[in-house]
């Protein structure tokens, strides 16, 4: 399933909640869980970071393959290019004094989901997010 | 999320219940203003019916560990569930952060 969402602003909790009531995901908790995370953490950085006006659309989808049961969330915005991809990981061995909370966010997605891929195309940053649904 | 914190001699004891998400992590961080005054003592924190939380949350817990490390006190989180742990394993905050 697929919907744009404009204007964007504030609306973080409704485009997370579109997605996570999406019939292509498990009924799984512990996946669910994941799930969830990758994607506000990722929506998140779209309504906060992606339109220097502060406003601008996004369109969000989901897609599962039934073949191999990879469930596929894609994010796409026409903001500022960026990819969070490139961005360093964050040191998780520094102590606390030294530890600051940026890139934890795309970081935690890079962790939780199987993969994570970023293009530039027709003037719109797409962000792509696979993780295995398959309850063995 | 609610924020219970009952102050005793030296001590917070801290209830947290519910999720943290991108639709309180403000109210959580100010809901916990009091563990950070430069009087505050230890804090303990029961998790065990936290249930959720992003990396605005986590970014709250740092700022509590580095307040509680500056005032030379103690915090720790007692109880948390297996999949919140998780989140605090996989960004090397349960390495920077006492957990029980």
């Amino acid at each position: 399933m697929k919907k744009r969402f404009d204007p964007i602003k504030d609306k973080s909790a409704e485009i997370i909640e579109y997605l996570m009531s999406s019939p292509d995901m498990p009924d799984d908790e512990g996946l669910l869980f994941k799930i969830r995370l990758s994607i506000e953490e990722a929506v998140e950085n779209v309504v906060r970071y992606a339109y220097q006006t502060g406003n601008g659309w996004m369109e969000v989808s989901t897609s599962l393959d039934k073949q191999n049961f990879d469930l596929t969330i894609e994010l796409r915005d026409a903001g500022t290019p960026f990819n969070p991809l490139d961005r360093d990981d964050p040191d998780i061995t520094l102590p606390a004094e030294e530890r600051n909370i940026g890139g934890l966010g795309i970081f935690l997605c890079k962790q939780l989901m199987d993969s994570i891929n970023y293009r530039y195309e027709d003037g719109c940053n797409i962000l792509t997010m696979v993780k295995s649904v398959h309850i063995a | 999320m609610e924020v219970t914190i009952t102050k005793t001699d030296d001590k917070n004891m801290v209830v947290l219940n519910g999720r943290i998400d991108t639709t309180n992590a403000d109210q959580f961080m100010a809901d916990v203003q009091p563990l950070m005054q430069p009087d505050a003592g230890d804090v303990e924190i029961d998790c065990s019916e936290m249930s959720y939380t992003s990396s605005q949350g986590l970014r709250v817990f740092l700022m509590l560990q580095k307040s509680v490390m500056a005032r030379q006190k103690k915090m720790v989180l007692k109880n948390m569930k297996p999949q919140v742990k998780e989140v605090f394993d996989i960004t090397g905050f349960s390495n920077i952060i006492t957990i029980q």
